[in-house]
């Protein structure tokens, strides 16, 4: 510049004061504009340029295949199906636009509004992970979305697999089904690699295999952009590997006879809760399982509404409890095996021992009766367990005392989990003076070793122990595992953990007192307490049941669930050499024990047996039709068979 | 040609601030350096119609154009138009807010044909002509209050227009420009501070009744970047990180991974230097800074140098505004100021920017060649 003073060449004011004032200004909203970006830039450069990387690369998991779930013979039981889901990245929605943004979604996906704000409120991750809103979008909706790209900021289509159950509702209470991690899995899970949006097994093999059937996730390092768009894939750390699949014990052919059976049974009787299973003895094999009512898990695979699943909720016979190892009901009758196998272990009584049967026995004023209210006079073995006479086992359960009684029932596998492969087993109850003392702070009553000796009072027991302990007296004293996955098979077909029954225990007791037991089981059958179940083509021996529980109606009477336990000799063909069948069931072989349960089923006979009766011709091929629908009709039974 | 028209050339073109032409066409060309850097970012081929950088050539060839016309145009007539440029001025902000379109609802763009044209630039320029025509009629009177309440009083009208589009930025750019316009007028300092402190004093008043939420929100989102961090305080963290990860030297040309991925939203305007700092680096930072402090050294020159009033006014406005409109651009892509939506001068996309760029040099331009026609 040059002028420092009061030119004459110029006629109007020059304030060099302002001017310097000015470019003063300038210098420094330069220098201020200077250091903030040496700061930024030079200083820490490299911190940023970090933060700018970490902007670009993110570490994403690529999910594993998971595994499929075969039956016995090899078909696919449990297959993936791709399917489109529609989920939400909340960091990239606008705040100012998710009105906007969730009414259209809803609009377009048919989820309603309030459900989408709540599984992105409800998100147990972080605002940069990927939240499902919906799943199983059909493709023409998925790619309306797709294709809405700048309308929809935040809403990405995702295509993934879901399961899809072959069979539906016949084998749900055994696959189970997979849904969402809860958000409080999710903080143990994460680091094992679960993503906050992963499904898992909820129930059944689904969740008890889980580690199995979910493989590992690999790692793949991916630049991005802001949107959360994968551009490249960089570098992959780690490739997926797919889950193990199962191959099952379970014949879907039999499950469907058992199912079959079953549904006869109950829709004759008018009857809401049933179990059925079939099971190898020689094993434990588990070759069907059946709980009614159930549910078809594929709408669980599907996305069950809220709607829905609370109804299935609210059914107050559970339909999605299995009753076949979640349950415990008190056995009755069938109990007798205890007492009986007990008595002749501890040499209390022998297969010939006379007890005398009455009509009641007393203790004190209180009349404990016999279920004919006669009794049968002197009774051996055979003729007590085959008219399944309560006052016979009073006294032999008197014989044993409680404890000694609760040891032969824990031997048998009662009051523990038999160690099945599915979640959710109960253990039952076994009573002895010291569970009564902790759960009820008394010694057990005398009338109460009476009630435990035929299965009433504080016993009770799940369907799955009461035909483990039977498939022991069938094959000769071998307490086995039940199994339901036979083979868990690697992804290249490879077996990893092939077959092998495990043992509980060896029964503590002499093969003959298991062989005088069968023969036991047999009088039941030609003793025709189970009516015309003798007359089938084959040697068939078990138990029936008729357990009471619950309170007296106004007649006085206690409703009861029916019971039956039935095995067949490997041959089962009857002989004119083996008129009882004594010989064939006294080698132990038998590959096949049934248990049909009826919960509160008050007809006019023991329904269980009629459903045993009816698989085993099915399962047999038995032209002839030997059931008595009668016995289905309702009307009051004997108080205890 | 006579020896007297010669030599009057002669003198006239020495008298052509080369300097500021020169430092001025170099900051246009970095804009179109962004362009095309920004253009190739884009994905699609350069030279197609409609990318930033063909659209910025366009814009830059007219400015030129307008350079050359507004340099040429004897600037005295714009003392004889000076109301019809008022009117014009009011004339052209009614409009906006008449026909305009912008983010949000607001009113700030109005199309003509294929082009979006943004009014409230040209109106800042018409601003500092007013004034400067305002201010350089009233020598002699600089000291009083009323030559200060004058001034406040032609700046209100246009203000509360570009209030309602709603374009707080321009806005403040007005009220810098009729501050750095009063203070080098020489007007009395007690007066001034009386009115900065006034209002300072309405701060208040202006937070509750005039303010927006989000421009609200924006300052708010400055104090406390942490508070927002998806809106406001999203954009700021987002584009310190470009700038910071720029280093010395810079990403290089196209390299900017933050613009190149989305990761700047409006990066087509405001933002453009965040890009520049990230690809070109604390060297490219300065080289940047030192372009503007020349060209705003040439501009004080040329106004210390005017013989006319008019010309010395004419050059504190046009100097204020490129002052404050840089270092508030710049200082809110380095977080140092709150995110407002003031275009960085000639390197911000945008046609109405340059065009009334280009007048305002021209004009200054203008004054300096006939300064040395001490005859006419």
């Amino acid at each position: 510049m040059s002028g420092t003073y009061f030119d004459r060449r110029h006629e109007h004011t020059r304030p060099l004061s302002r001017f310097l004032i000015f470019g003063l200004a300038v210098i420094v909203g330069l220098s201020a504009l200077t250091a903030r970006l040496f700061y930024l830039q030079v200083l820490n450069g490299a911190q940023f340029t970090a933060l700018s990387d970490g902007n670009r690369t993110v570490v994403q998991a690529i999910p594993s295949s998971r595994g499929l779930i075969y039956d016995r013979s090899g078909a696919a039981l449990v297959i993936n199906v791709p399917t489109f889901a529609v989920k939400i990245r909340p960091a990239d929605l606008p705040e100012e636009r998710r009105d906007e943004v969730v009414s259209r979604l809803s609009a377009l996906i048919g989820t309603p509004i309030p459900d989408i704000n709540a599984a992105i409120d409800g998100n147990p991750g972080s605002r940069f992970d990927l939240v499902r809103v919906a799943q199983d979008v059909p493709k023409g909706t998925a790619n309306l979305i797709a294709e809405a790209g700048f309308d929809l900021p935040g809403v990405e289509v995702v295509v993934e697999a879901r399961r899809q159950y072959a069979e539906g509702p016949l084998l749900s209470q055994i696959l189970g089904y997979t849904g969402p991690v809860t958000a409080e899995q999710i903080e143990e899970l994460k680091k094992t690699g679960y993503l906050p949006d992963d499904l898992i097994g909820k129930t059944g093999l689904e969740a008890y295999y889980e580690k199995d059937l979910r493989g590992m996730y690999g790692e793949e390092t991916v630049e991005r952009d802001a949107a959360g768009r994968k551009l490249q894939v960089l570098d992959t750390v780690a490739e997926a590997q797919a889950g193990n699949s199962l191959r099952l014990t379970i014949d879907t052919k039999e499950q469907k006879l058992a199912q079959q059976a079953l549904q006869w049974g109950m829709k004759t009787a008018g009857v809401k809760r049933g179990v059925v299973i079939v099971m190898n003895p020689q094993t434990g094999e588990v070759l069907a399982m059946v709980s009614l009512p159930t549910y078809d898990n594929n709408s669980f695979a599907r996305g069950i509404s809220a709607q829905d699943f609370a109804g299935l909720l609210a059914n107050p016979d559970k339909p999605l409890l299995n009753h076949a190892v979640s349950a415990h009901y008190p056995p009755g009758s069938t109990y007798k095996l205890v007492a009986g196998t007990g008595a002749l272990a501890d040499k209390k009584i022998t297969p010939w021992t006379r007890v005398q049967t009455k009509p009641y026995l007393s203790i004190g004023p209180t009349k404990f009766w016999e279920w004919n209210h006669r009794g049968w006079g002197g009774c051996d073995l055979d003729c007590g367990f085959g008219h399944s006479s309560d006052t016979y086992f009073f006294q032999l359960a008197a014989m044993l005392g409680i404890d000694r009684l609760g040891y032969w029932a824990k031997e048998y596998g009662f009051g523990a989990p038999t160690g099945i492969d599915l979640p959710g087993e109960v253990s039952g109850i076994v009573p002895t003076n010291e569970w009564k003392l902790q759960a009820l702070g008394d010694e057990i009553f005398p009338g109460e070793v009476y009630q435990a000796g035929i299965g009433q009072g504080y016993d009770v027991v799940t369907p799955l122990q009461l035909i483990n302990a039977y498939a022991a007296l069938a094959n000769g004293g071998r307490l086995y595992e039940p199994r339901l996955v036979h083979d868990v098979v690697g992804p290249d077909g490879q077996v990893i953990k092939p077959f092998e029954p495990t043992l509980i225990r060896q029964l503590d007791v002499k093969p003959s007192v298991l062989k005088e037991m069968r023969e036991a089981a047999r009088s039941t059958v030609l003793l025709r307490h189970t009516y015309n179940l003798v007359d089938l083509p084959i040697v068939i021996a078990g138990k029936s049941g008729t357990a009471e529980f619950g309170t007296r109606d106004s007649k006085g009477r206690l409703p009861f669930d029916s019971w039956f336990i039935g095995f067949t000799p490997k041959d089962p063909t009857k002989k004119a050499s083996d008129p009882t069948g004594a010989k064939a069931l006294a080698k132990g072989d038998s590959e096949l024990v049934v248990l049909a349960f009826a919960y509160d089923s008050r007809t006019v006979g023991n329904m269980a047996t009629e459903i045993v009766k009816y698989y085993m011709q099915l399962h047999y091929g038995i032209k002839n039709d030997y059931r008595n629908f009668d016995l289905l009709e309702r009307g009051n039974f004997y108080q205890s068979n | 040609m006579t020896d007297w028209a010669a030599r009057s050339i002669g003198a006239a073109w020495r008298a052509f601030d080369l300097q500021m032409a020169a430092y001025a066409a170099l900051l246009v060309a970095i804009g179109l350096v962004m362009a095309y850097s920004n253009s190739a970012e884009q994905g699609r081929s350069i030279l197609e119609g409609g990318t930033t950088f063909v659209r910025g050539l366009m814009w830059t060839g007219i400015a030129l154009i307008v350079y050359i016309v507004a340099t040429s145009f004897d600037y005295k007539w714009l003392k004889t138009f000076s109301w019809p440029l008022y009117a014009l001025q009011l004339g052209l902000l009614v409009t906006t807010l008449a026909i305009g379109h912008g983010v949000g609802g607001s009113a700030r763009w109005v199309s003509i044909g294929p082009f979006d044209f943004q009014f409230s630039e040209l109106a800042k320029i018409l601003m500092i002509i007013i004034l400067a025509n305002y201010l350089g009629a009233r020598q002699g009177r600089l000291g009083s209050l009323s030559s200060i309440i004058g001034a406040c009083l032609l700046v209100v009208p246009p203000w509360i227009l570009v209030m309602i589009q709603p374009d707080l930025g321009t806005s403040l750019v007005l009220l810098a420009i009729l501050g750095g316009m009063l203070f080098m007028s020489g007007a009395s300092l007690r007066w001034l501070g009386v009115l900065v402190g006034g209002a300072l004093a309405s701060f208040p008043l202006i937070w509750t009744y005039i303010l927006r939420d989000y421009q609200k929100q924006r300052i708010v989102s400055f104090l406390d970047p942490a508070s927002d961090m998806q809106g406001a305080g999203y954009q700021l963290f987002q584009s310190q990180i470009a700038v910071g990860s720029g280093g010395w030297f810079g990403k290089g040309l196209t390299n900017g991974t933050q613009n190149q991925l989305n990761f700047l939203p409006v990066q087509e305007s405001d933002f453009v230097a965040a890009i520049y700092l990230e690809e070109l680096g604390f060297l490219g930072a300065m080289l940047l800074l030192v372009l503007f402090g020349a060209l705003l050294w040439r501009i004080l020159v040329s106004g210390w140098r005017s013989r006319d009033p008019f010309g010395m006014m004419f050059a504190s406005g046009l100097a204020s505004m490129i002052l404050f409109q840089l270092v508030v651009n710049l200082g809110m892509v380095i977080g140092i100021m709150p995110i407002t939506g003031i275009p960085l001068p000639f390197i911000s996309h945008g046609g109405a920017s340059l065009i009334s760029l280009a007048v305002g040099l021209g004009i200054l331009q203008s004054v300096n060649i006939r300064q040395t026609r001490a005859e006419w």
